[in-house]
């Protein structure tokens, strides 16, 4: 076979991918579109107002973990206290600080070390205290080793819950006033409901006043506005497709909800996985799917829940290599689902769509790129074809994005100044052209380093709201 | 293989445009969206602020203000009743829920509330039932019960709603035999019967003594507005053979209070082979400050953890009772041990 024919047949397998992965985007634009035309149809005060109707509202357990979290701690938890949820308590996981987090907290809280007793189910490094609040009675701190994972310390909070839910989130995670009122809704309206996720947003350059989000605006960064359109990509087109056909495969580790039985019955979080939230939720999948119990996991299509996004490469490139090793890890672990329709749909259409398009993605993207620069040095680029390919990639890619911002504004208008709309359509045209070959690169960093054993979480460089 | 890499390069000139198309009218929809929406809510915005002293007053009586709000345009009128009803979601006050049907008959938004009601879109319909419950338009309770059984899931929903913010005393037959609609949403069946409290009991102590197969949904129901009059049958269904049925039974109780007379079933139920069922049994014996229930909570604090934990809160409500029990069991080791301690520390920490 000559080296034209090969690259012929390259350039019809990588067309083909991308018209199919182009499809594929514009038919979940349709049916989130439609999701989220419902859920808006639905959204209305008298709906909100159930959790107030209920004689027992469901008791929810908010779980913290928190490490080296001393600037940011008080303020979290005050947040927390805050939220327009009576029936909970707020369980914080001091995992083994090296910064004073546990004395903070101790002399803003009035903590005191008591007796609380509880199952511990979900294994997790040994505990050195359990602390109550004198001034706050819905506060719980638990003081353990550092077990070297955020896993672990969630299961230590899932251990002390008393609370039928469960919600797991990040230290630096912020809420709406009306998070889990709006969480909290999928479980009071289906019974079959384990879990709930929801849209997380990116909070860099909005303004924040005690740890929630007042004014939303764009930030001056250029990677954090990609970071923005991409969010909103994923949550607003690929999660609420899957969850509109009952298929999430994702909660994300920043807002979690859960049933606490159901997550006990998996084994909680898994200390050895990179992914751990994608981990969690495939295991519950797979455990109710195959004893064939009815499982529904829900997704909020509305920003319920805030996270900084990194703003320098190298917070960026960890965390994207370390999106990737989890993201291979789960599918291989998880690689007995692939395809098998014991599994429903996310056997066979969640996980092979996310194997060929997310697993694949970044080796096929780049090895286009590697085969046109060899193409090019042999004299064998067609660059007509080459151009034709690249504004067709460029403009389709800005395409789908710019749907995704098209369905956030009809349904949160969270970026309502002008200037933020235009900034939003710039970035969704731009971050095609560099940011997104970026993260195709490394993608196969990561790749390497899932396939050379590479661990550990990197570090993410924060900015003080 | 080269034909088909020229066929898709023939073709490359049509992607482009394609793309170009997409990317161009998904820009112009941003725009347009973001042009109209800017526009109504500039809109709203005018409107609310102009109708706002006007519907206040109108309220309060004030014949100039209704005759303003009867001139309004049709297509203000809308956004009038909104303003009338939203806030009834959250103040129920029944002089204040009066003074607002009176004032949707005056201007007369009745007529409009038929038409959406009979509307093909489903959201129209839930929109009037909303509107109904909030005001308690007890002339539509027929309708509405009639929408329990609309083809559209959220209408019956709101259906649910609604009858449960009216509180017609008319619509509960209709509501109780809804009690097994697994298409109606749990918590709405729950909310509902919460809303009208004990005037469910007859209807379904009457339904549960010829229907034993939903038994488990009467146990619950009983469990949100049961009175004294349920304990009697909720201690019949102890015995039921059914596990999930004895364990909402003394759910229900537990709720409703276990009394001299129920007090021996609880206790005995503290031995069932279901642990489910021990743990309702535990909890449904707090207060009760009696030395040998006492006793006999005491020993279950071994138990497994769903039981011990109820066991352990029904002992801290049994004053000295409980307390000595209490008492006795920190002094050990173990999860039973640090149970008791946290039931002290906790009432030590109430007082």
């Amino acid at each position: 076979m000559s080296v034209t024919a090969v690259l012929a047949a390259f350039t019809v397998v990588v067309t083909a991918y991308f018209v199919a992965y182009n499809l594929s985007q514009f038919a979940m634009a349709g049916v989130a579109g439609r999701f989220l035309w419902r859920y808006r149809r639905r959204r209305n005060p008298r709906n909100l107002a159930l959790v107030a109707r209920l004689a027992a509202p469901p008791f929810v357990s908010i779980v913290v973990p928190a490490h080296n979290e001393a600037l940011t701690i008080v303020n979290s938890v005050r947040a927390l206290l805050a939220l327009e949820y009576e029936t909970r308590e707020i369980v914080v996981v001091n995992d083994g600080s090296k910064d004073d987090t546990l004395a903070i907290m101790t002399k803003e809280f009035a903590l005191v070390e008591a007796p609380v007793a509880f199952e511990q189910p979900l294994k997790s490094a040994p505990l050195r205290g359990v602390y109550r609040s004198l001034a706050e009675p819905a506060l719980i701190v638990i003081d353990k080793i550092n077990g070297g994972s955020k896993s672990d310390a969630v299961n230590a909070g899932i251990n002390a819950a008393s609370g039928r839910l469960v919600l797991v989130i990040d230290a630096d995670t912020m809420l709406e006033p009306d998070a889990l009122s709006r969480a909290a809704m999928p479980f009071l309206e289906h019974p079959d409901t384990v879990a709930v996720g929801c849209y997380v947003a990116i909070a860099n350059g909005c303004r924040i006043e005690h740890n929630r989000v007042t004014d939303v605006a764009m930030p001056r960064s250029w990677l954090a506005r990609f970071q923005i359109v991409e969010y909103m990509r994923s949550f607003l087109l690929f999660r609420l497709a899957c969850a509109s056909r009952n298929g999430v495969a994702l909660i994300s580790g920043a807002f979690g909800l859960f049933l606490r039985d159901a997550v006990i019955d998996v084994g909680g979080y898994d200390g050895t996985a990179i992914g751990e939230d994608m981990d969690l939720t495939l295991r519950l999948q797979a455990y109710y799917r195959e004893r064939k119990r009815p499982i529904r996991i829900a997704h909020v299509p509305l920003p319920v829940c805030w996270t900084q996004a990194p703003e320098d490469w190298q917070s960026m490139r960890a965390q994207r290599c370390r999106w990737r090793r989890g993201l291979l890890q789960v599918l291989w672990r998880q690689r007995r689902m692939i395809g098998n329709p014991r599994y429903g749909i996310i056997g066979m259409g969640v996980l092979p769509y996310i194997a060929v398009f997310e697993g694949l993605g970044p080796l096929i993207e780049l090895s286009g790129y590697i085969v046109t620069t060899i193409a090019f040095f042999l004299g064998l680029l067609d660059w007509q074809h080459w151009r034709a390919m690249l504004a067709a990639s460029i403009l389709f890619g800005a395409a789908t994005t710019l749907v995704s911002v098209f369905l956030s504004d009809v349904s949160t208008r969270k970026y309502f100044r002008p200037s933020d709309l235009a900034l939003l359509v710039t970035s969704a045209i731009l971050e095609n052209a560099g940011y997104r070959q970026l993260n195709a690169w490394w993608g196969c960093v990561g790749t390497v380093q899932a396939m050379t054993g590479k661990s550990g979480w990197g570090t993410m460089k924060r900015k003080a709201f | 293989m080269n034909h088909i890499a020229a066929t898709f390069e023939s073709y490359a000139l049509l992607l482009v445009g394609v793309a170009l198309a997409f990317a161009v009218a998904t820009i112009l929809a941003v725009v347009i969206e973001r042009f109209v929406v800017a526009g109504h809510e500039a809109w709203l915005r005018r409107t609310t602020r102009h109708y706002t002293p006007l519907v206040r007053l109108a309220l309060a009586g004030d014949p100039g203000a209704r005759g303003a709000l009867r001139r309004s345009p049709s297509w203000h009128r809308l956004t009038i009743a909104r303003m009338i009803l939203i806030p009834l979601i959250a103040d129920r006050d029944p002089a204040r829920i009066a003074d607002a049907r009176e004032l949707i008959d005056v201007l007369p938004l009745m007529p409009f509330a038929d038409r959406l009601l009979r509307s093909p879109w489903w959201w129209r319909r839930a929109m009037a039932l909303r509107a109904l419950g909030a005001m308690q338009a007890d002339d539509y309770t027929g309708a509405i019960v009639a929408a329990l059984d609309d083809s559209n899931d959220d209408v019956r929903n709101t259906a649910l709603d609604a009858l449960a913010d009216m509180q017609n005393p008319a619509s509960l037959p209709a509501i109780v035999v809804r009690l097994h609609d697994a298409s109606l949403h749990r918590a709405r069946r729950a909310a509902v019967l919460a809303a009208f409290g004990s005037q469910c009991e007859p209807f379904l102590l009457d339904l549960a003594a010829v229907d034993t197969e939903h038994r488990l949904n009467y146990a619950r129901a009983l469990g949100i507005c049961g009175t004294a009059a349920a304990r009697p049958i909720l201690c019949a269904w102890i015995a039921d053979s059914r596990a999930a049925v004895r364990a909402a039974a003394l759910d229900a109780l537990s709720r409703i209070g276990v009394d001299r007379a129920s007090m021996p079933f609880a206790i005995a139920a503290l031995e069932d082979r279901d642990a489910a069922v021990r743990a309702m049994a535990a909890a449904a014996l707090h207060g009760h400050a009696d030395r040998d229930t006492a006793a006999s909570l005491a020993r279950h604090l071994d138990d497994t953890w769903a039981v011990a934990v109820r066991a352990a809160r029904s002992l801290q409500t049994m004053e000295a009772a409980g307390r000595a029990e209490l008492e006795a069991r920190a002094t050990g080791a173990g999860l039973p041990a640090l149970l008791a301690q946290q039931m002290l520390w906790d009432t030590k920490g109430s007082r």
